[in-house]
């Protein structure tokens, strides 16, 4: 396991010096590694948003660094689009940022700006469309005329035909109904799969975390305070209760389940997990009766 | 970045003039500019700085701010003086004379009774009605009073409804307008390098989303109004209604004082030959 990009010590303040200066960032040090999907978790107003663009160079530091292959990002300013082709960055909401008059011309704005040729412009939008499973006959309309779930595919596809090493997304599921969510989740994830990307989620879902994260990272009050896997951090019900956050409804109901005398195990957190753990146990009351 | 324009801000407080009643702070603002224009001597002008320092420390509002909300028309402010300096011709002897430049005493006079009349008129007018005056409380003042123009068919209240509208919607356009700029850098948009033409096109990604979500706001916020059954002004009353004070009145007959004051200082000056 090799780290991709890694927050070193950074903090950050919104509007310096004025009445309204606050603190977005305290110290915060994290590590995302190379090839695994890590999600980012916090409350509203945790820094979550703000980290996340710090990771491709759009906010600065006020001291630290972001190192990514091990280079600081802002050792030389004027390469800081490198970055940003390299260091993918979906925003919530970033259906609002369509413009083009066709689908495949918007997500052909990422890889235009990188100056690619035509040719290659065009078969990183194709690969992009079909990342995020939008037809192909959908390419000629325009975005405006698509549904919302659509519209959010365009989007990410803009992203994704840029081929970023690092692919991090801001919420890319809120809003949407349980189908889109699993649309975009798969997305992304065979994107990662098939580039070997390094990804990271910010999201509000436990369910989504505890289904598609490899690892987490858990933010309170502008600071980092929890890294691990879902297993480790979900173990800690207690802790994710007291900043806000919650385990995922199953842990939850297994949880409820041991302490109403049940012997089930409360390290659970999918569901698929939790039907072979009943069955596993319905099948010794079984046994016994 | 685009968060740190000040101008027109609204700053939350409990300062007499935050209390004061929007209507007379309209009124004031109009005497303050009229008194403003009116200084033509030497001595109403640091009257009416006295004053304009007087309204600052009385708002309570922090000199930095003020002066940061005044970095817009830094260039204008410049640009006045230089041409006044240059350009005023004055009798007797120019104090500098090199080529085909000439700086008469006038020229010095007229660019700082210029510089202090721009300073003022904006610190005077932010203070007196933007920073202390939320912007809801300010249509409801302009509202009460444009009213009698009803009577004329004007529709007071439609305007009055826009106004407030708008004024609300600045912030959250200027919040979107900063996402959607780095939603686009994201995608590797560079809005600060390239030729004129260049910068100009890089702008499109930014202003079509930037309408489309203006549009949708919109329509969004008709219908919000009109599920709170909302059917313009006919009829329509009101939770807090304005009502005058003895501080109302008070703050009325200083403006009047301060107008009147600085035309006696005009004329004074004038008599003993000081004016300038």
């Amino acid at each position: 396991m090799s780290t991709k990009l890694e927050v070193k010590n950074v903090s950050y303040e919104y509007s310096p010096n004025t009445p309204f200066a606050a603190s977005a960032l305290t110290d915060v040090s994290c590590a995302f590694e190379a090839g695994m999907i890590t999600g980012l978790i916090g409350h509203t107003g945790s820094g979550k948003s703000t980290l996340v663009q710090m990771l491709n160079g759009l906010l600065r530091p006020v001291s630290g660094q972001i190192l990514l292959d091990g280079r600081d990002i802002w050792e030389n300013p004027k390469q800081l689009s490198r970055v940003r082709y390299r260091v993918g960055l979906v925003f919530q909401y970033p259906e609002y940022q369509l413009f083009e008059e066709t689908v495949s011309a918007d997500i052909a704005y990422g890889p235009k700006n990188m100056g690619l040729d035509g040719a290659e412009i065009d078969a990183r939008v194709r690969e992009a469309a079909e990342f995020v499973g939008l037809e192909a006959d959908l390419l000629d309309k325009s975005p405006f005329e698509l549904s919302g779930g659509q519209k959010r595919r365009v989007a990410i596809a803009g992203i994704l035909a840029m081929r970023p090493e690092v692919l991090v997304l801001d919420e890319p599921a809120a809003g949407l109904d349980p189908i889109g969510r699993e649309t975009i989740f798969d997305a992304v994830r065979a994107y990662q799969q098939a580039r070997e990307a390094t990804v990271i989620i910010v999201s509000h879902s436990m369910e989504d975390m505890a289904k598609y994260a490899e690892r987490l990272v858990v933010m309170s009050e502008s600071r980092v305070i929890l890294a691990g896997t879902p297993d480790e951090i979900f173990r800690r019900a207690d802790l994710l209760c007291s900043i806000g956050l919650d385990v995922p409804q199953i842990t939850r109901t297994m949880m409820r389940l041991s302490e109403l005398g049940l012997p089930c195990r409360t390290d659970i957190f999918t569901i698929e997990a939790a039907k072979e753990e009943i069955l596993r146990l319905w099948g010794k009351e079984r046994e016994n009766a | 970045m685009l968060k740190d324009i000040t101008l027109g801000q609204y700053f939350p407080g409990n300062s007499i003039l935050h209390r004061l009643d929007p209507r007379v702070k309209i009124v004031l603002t109009v005497l303050y500019i009229v008194a403003l224009f009116l200084a033509k001597s030497m001595l109403s002008f640091v009257f009416i700085l006295c004053v304009t320092v007087l309204l600052v420390l009385l708002s309570r509002i922090n000199l930095r701010v003020i002066l940061k909300g005044m970095k817009p028309i830094l260039f204008i402010m410049v640009f006045t003086m230089i041409l006044n300096l240059f350009f005023t011709r004055g009798e007797g002897e120019p104090l500098v004379h090199v080529a085909f430049v000439r700086i008469y005493r006038e020229g010095i006079t007229t660019a700082v009774y210029m510089l202090v009349r721009i300073v003022c008129l904006l610190a005077g007018t932010s203070i007196l009605l933007t920073y202390t005056t939320s912007p809801i409380t300010l249509t409801d003042g302009i509202e009460q009073l444009l009213a009698p123009l009803s009577v004329l068919h004007v529709p007071v209240h439609e305007f009055a409804m826009m106004m407030t509208i708008a004024l609300r919607f600045i912030p959250t356009l200027i919040e979107e307008t900063d996402k959607i700029m780095s939603a686009q850098k994201a995608r590797g948009a560079d809005f600060t390098s390239g030729s004129l033409l260049h910068r100009v096109r890089a702008l499109i990604p930014i202003l079509i989303p930037l309408f489309v979500s203006a549009f949708r706001r919109a329509d969004e916020l008709a219908i919000a109004m009109e599920c709170r059954c909302y059917r313009g002004g006919a009829g329509r009353t009101r939770m807090n209604r304005l009502h005058m004070h003895i501080r109302d009145y008070g703050a009325l007959v200083c403006m009047v004082l301060f107008g009147a004051g600085i035309v006696v200082l005009n004329i004074y000056t004038s008599r003993i030959g000081y004016g300038l």
